[in-house]
């Protein structure tokens, strides 16, 4: 295991390796290494940019790196750690996030961020959710919306608009199921969704609770479990009894995680469903073919206007032991100038400026990017506490119970799950939080 | 001296690379792993991590989901080394039999066919034929009027369904292995037994079957190991559910990596390896008493 | 007579259902890369696609920045190398250890090496990546190679083999005067044939649908094997069904073919090594 304090023996090694990977770094001319789980398309923009990067900085050459988010974790974490880490490193905020837990070498983007004069259009919230324990760990570079989509023209088939509280969302989900507007026999649903980790179910909910206006799903930013609070307790409710009495998701959902409930939107076997600003760009050329609408989440309460939910922030980081710490801070600014902004935008459909050309972009990446509706940003409450993973899964093997075997009292098991949620989130903090 | 000093150092020569290898690649990373294990989850993949003795290993055994993630995996384990090297010798014995003609070679391609099939790919397509509302199990029951299947979306056949999927993937390996095996079961003697007017059945108990001994061995062993760590399906059709049963402790551990609760996560690894190290241990030294 | 006609009809009729429901799982995989998800959703028991959607194997010939050909190159050139060291290291091993059984040395070697086979690996990701990393292995084919020579089936069915001969010959050629390496070479080895190209076959079998090594010695797609490539389908900018389809089809026929070409030796190359008395 690497330590700080390494034995002699091992010494000359890294010593060795270190000159190689040193010699190798000349030699190189100028090679920007950046890791990320975009995939493909992440890819592209990141080429579109370094193109761009080297016209004023010639010889310089960006290469990107997609891993299975999974991997990710593990490669960034084990080559931070032995010093052999890429230039740049890139995803969303929280996944960040474990990276500099566990390795405490992510830089400071404070003085870089310092250093770009155009960034008016980067609001506090939007710096606060690239906020860990007091340091800047990422640069953000994409925000990261989630909409409410339904199917146009099964909205058209069975008459109706598209759906604004959550009562006409269930009038409209009932009659997806009923009528068949695909023209097909094959059964349809409602909605898809996620349920098999903890993170694709609580996150369902996170949607369904912030798209209605409420501010914490789970914890507050105090740690206290919010669950049972009237208005919250109304939407868990609705919420569980989707999978439940109303029927309203397929069945195999529990087993569901976004492979297959993209499976579901794309196969045309649901009529509502998360909509990402990432997913625009697919949607548009295949499986629903641009056939749907986007909009905020279904209204509960009529003292809350339902939103569309700011997932978080992408973003850029920079490892302290970066090869070419000088040359990737620079890149990194320069992934929010507007060469790389617009080409994020059209790869991956999400970026941060407000002043892109959105002309060629479908109608939903539009609406994404030049935003008229009513925004709510998550909470990330494992920024603030590091034990609210466990807590979540948790929370998750409770709700799947109940969605095997529903209670016959929906609000007596949300006040029950509510106290054991309290006195878990009481012993977790004071273990070790 | 000097001649049995270089006749015994050729064997360890010999024996070098494969040691190597072991050493290298087989028990280092085991060892950082369960050093990971005594190290608090906050720090355990830094570079200096915070050790804490045994703590992780008390809070994973005192949690009854992991005691209850423990017995399933032993459960399901026997019940998919039975079912498959059961199967694949049964199989086997008939693919080896006159009474397959020219259908053998096909059979043989077709059952070890899955074996060279990438997991991922193979657990997909049965995580969609499984499908309550889209898969074609159902259609295909629905079709003969049958009842459904629950697949992996109901509590009472999940672990059957991971069985069958399992069982598609890995029954061809044990089949060839036992065609191998059966390719060499000394003919003069099982001609000997049927001049002597043994029956098919006991020229099969009596003859061929004692032959198959150590295949059945290596197989049950080979088996054990590795549904003890079942993973790769978990992670592709059913996540641990529905319900938590199928969270066998392989992936209960992989799930509290992304939990970043590494020490324990890696706790978990080295209870199940240990475990495995006894099954294995206890079910090589059971066969090799018995050939005696 | 009759009866046995009626056993030949019924096993018959078990073997063709058992290979029916085998196949029909590739058979799904087949038709799922030409069908589009609508499709395949909407109507799951066709197997005969309604259109024939290209666009899955088009979307593949370019994984993660890395040509298909690519990965192909690299497939076989792994699997090939390690099944090579795997037959050599595995030989030499199992054969030192069955001459020697009684020296300790050995023994924990074997029991070392029967214990690091039962590691769950998927947890091993750092683990390996560390150690790789003071091998100085990282980033080239040679740490995926020699990680893949390692195998307890290739232990195991050498072992067996070398237990199969008795002690007599090998004290008849010691006796003869010929050293150990002649022995190996000589006496012990042209018996093995049969055996070195069994375990080499399955080697190859076995190693061509690994992933895990590969994806974590990697130091960029440029070494990516096929299967890698097709994990690397599941992003979270969304799922290409059709092209893992695709994919899994392709990166299924070379071990299939192999199979098919060398069944014989595989199930009947432990004829040759099988020494009676």
């Amino acid at each position: 295991m690497v330590r700080g304090r390494m034995v002699p023996r091992r010494r000359w090694l890294a010593w060795l390796v270190g000159f190689m990977l040193l010699g190798g770094g000349v030699a190189r001319a100028q090679e920007l290494t950046i890791w990320h789980d975009l995939g493909d398309n992440g890819t592209k923009w990141f080429a579109a940019a370094g193109e761009a990067f080297a016209k004023t900085h010639p010889g310089v050459t960006l290469r990107a790196i997609s891993y299975p988010t999974e991997q990710w974790f593990g490669r960034c974490i084990g080559a931070i750690n032995t010093g052999t880490s890429p230039d740049l490193i890139y995803n969303n905020y929280e996944r960040v996030i474990r990276v500099a837990a566990q390795t405490h070498k992510i830089m400071d983007m404070q003085p870089v961020l310092g250093g770009i004069a155009d960034k008016g259009f980067l609001s506090a919230d939007d710096l606060r959710v690239a906020t860990y324990a007091g340091h800047m760990i990422i640069l953000p570079v994409q925000r990261v919306q989630m909409a409410f989509g339904v199917r146009k023209s099964w909205l058209d088939k069975v008459g109706e608009t598209p759906p604004v509280t959550w009562d006409d969302t269930l009038r409209v989900g009932r009659k997806f199921q009923t009528e068949h507007p695909d023209g097909g026999t094959a059964p349809v649903f409602a909605f898809a969704l996620e349920a098999a980790n903890p993170r694709d179910l609580i996150h369902m909910l996170d949607l369904f609770t912030f798209g209605a206006g409420l501010r914490h799903t789970l914890i507050d930013d105090a740690g206290a479990v919010v669950i049972d609070e009237r208005q919250h307790a109304k939407v868990l409710e609705e919420f569980l009894k989707v999978f439940t009495t109303y029927k309203m998701v397929p069945p195999d959902t529990v087993n569901y995680s976004f492979n297959e409930m993209y499976q579901v939107i794309e196969g045309g076997r649901a009529g509502m469903f998360r909509v990402g600003d990432w997913n625009v760009g697919k949607w548009v050329k295949q499986g629903p073919m641009g056939d749907f609408v986007v909009g905020p989440w279904p209204q509960f309460f009529a003292d809350r206007k339902s939103a569309v939910v700011i997932g978080g922030m992408r973003g850029v980081a920079v490892p302290e032991n970066s090869p070419h710490k000088a040359l990737a801070e620079q890149f990194a600014a320069f992934l929010l100038g507007k060469a790389a902004q617009q080409a994020s935008l059209n790869f991956v459909g999400a970026a941060v400026r407000k002043d892109l050309d959105v002309s060629g972009l479908p109608p939903q990446s539009q609406q994404f990017a030049r935003p008229s509706w009513n925004l709510i940003a998550y909470d990330f409450p494992e920024s603030v506490h590091p034990w609210y993973p466990q807590l979540e899964a948790s929370f998750h093997k409770k709700l799947m119970a109940a969605i095997a075997s529903p209670p016959a009292d929906w609000q007596a098991f949300i006040r029950q799950t509510a106290a054991e949620m309290r006195v878990e989130a009481k012993a977790l903090a004071a273990k070790g939080g | 001296m000097r001649h049995w000093l270089h006749r015994e150092a050729v064997f360890y020569l010999f024996a070098l690379p494969f040691a190597a290898l072991t050493l290298l690649f087989g028990l280092w990373p085991i060892g950082l792993g369960i050093e990971v294990s005594f190290a608090d989850s906050a720090s355990a993949l830094a570079a200096v991590p915070d050790f804490v003795g045994w703590a992780n290993y008390a809070s994973v055994l005192g949690d009854p989901a992991f005691l209850d993630s423990l017995w399933r995996t032993l459960l399901y384990t026997a019940l998919a080394v039975a079912a498959n090297v059961g199967f694949a010798l049964f199989y086997a014995l008939l693919l080896d039999s006159p009474l397959i003609g020219r259908m053998r070679t096909v059979a043989k391609l077709l059952v070890f066919l899955p074996v060279v099939t990438p997991e991922i790919a193979g657990y997909v397509v049965w995580r969609w034929l499984y499908d309550q509302s889209f898969g074609a199990v159902n259609a295909a029951l629905a079709l003969l009027g049958l009842p459904g299947f629950g697949g992996i979306a109901s509590t009472s056949t999940a672990l059957l369904a991971v069985l069958l999927a399992e069982l598609w993937h890995h029954a061809g390996f044990y089949v060839v292995i036992f065609l191998a095996n059966l390719a060499i079961v000394d003919r003069a003697l099982l001609e000997a037994a049927s001049i002597d007017g043994a029956s098919g059945w006991q020229r099969l108990w009596y003859v061929v079957l004692p032959q198959l001994r150590p295949a059945i061995t290596i197989n049950v062993v080979y088996a054990l190991i590795q549904f003890l760590k079942t993973f790769t399906v978990v992670v592709v059709m059913t996540k641990g559910g529905p319900n938590g049963l199928t969270n066998f402790v392989s992936y209960a551990a992989y799930r509290l990596f992304d939990e970043a609760r590494y020490g324990e996560a890696t706790a978990m690894a080295t209870i199940l390896f240990a475990l495995v190290m006894l099954v294995a241990t206890a079910a090589y030294v059971l066969a090799e008493r018995g050939r005696a | 007579m009759r009866a046995r006609g009626l056993w030949r009809v019924l096993a018959q009729v078990v073997v063709g259902v058992v290979s029916l429901v085998f196949v029909y799982p590739y058979l799904w995989m087949l038709s799922g890369a030409f069908r589009s998800t609508r499709d395949i959703l909407a109507a799951p028991l066709h197997l005969w696609p309604e259109h024939f959607d290209l666009s899955g194997f088009g979307s593949i010939a370019d994984v993660g920045g890395v040509s298909l050909l690519r990965c192909l190159v690299n497939s076989v050139v792994i699997t090939v190398a390690s099944s090579v060291v795997a037959v050599a290291v595995a030989a030499l091993g199992a054969y030192a250890i069955r001459r020697r059984p009684e020296a300790l040395a050995f023994r924990l070697l074997r029991g070392g090496f029967l214990l690091s086979m039962m590691y769950p690996y998927m947890l091993l990701v750092i683990p390996v990546y560390l150690v790789m990393y003071h091998l100085g292995l990282l980033g080239g084919y040679l740490g995926i190679v020699l990680f893949l020579a390692l195998g307890p089936i290739q232990f195991f069915l050498f072992e067996q083999f070398f237990r199969s001969i008795p002690e007599a010959m090998i004290e008849a050629a010691s006796v003869d005067g010929a050293n150990e390496v002649q022995v190996l070479w000589y006496i012990i080895l042209p018996m093995a044939r049969g055996v070195v190209a069994t375990v080499a076959i399955i080697t190859f079998l076995l190693n061509w649908a690994q992933w895990f090594p590969v994806l974590v010695i990697s130091a960029s797609p440029d070494t990516y094997t096929l299967p890698v490539a097709l994990l690397n389908m599941n992003g979270e900018l969304g799922t290409n069904f059709q092209g893992i389809m695709a994919l899994a089809v392709i990166t299924t026929v070379p071990p299939a073919l192999l199979f098919l070409l060398a069944q014989r030796q595989v199930m009947g190359g432990m004829t040759e090594g099988a020494i009676k008395g």
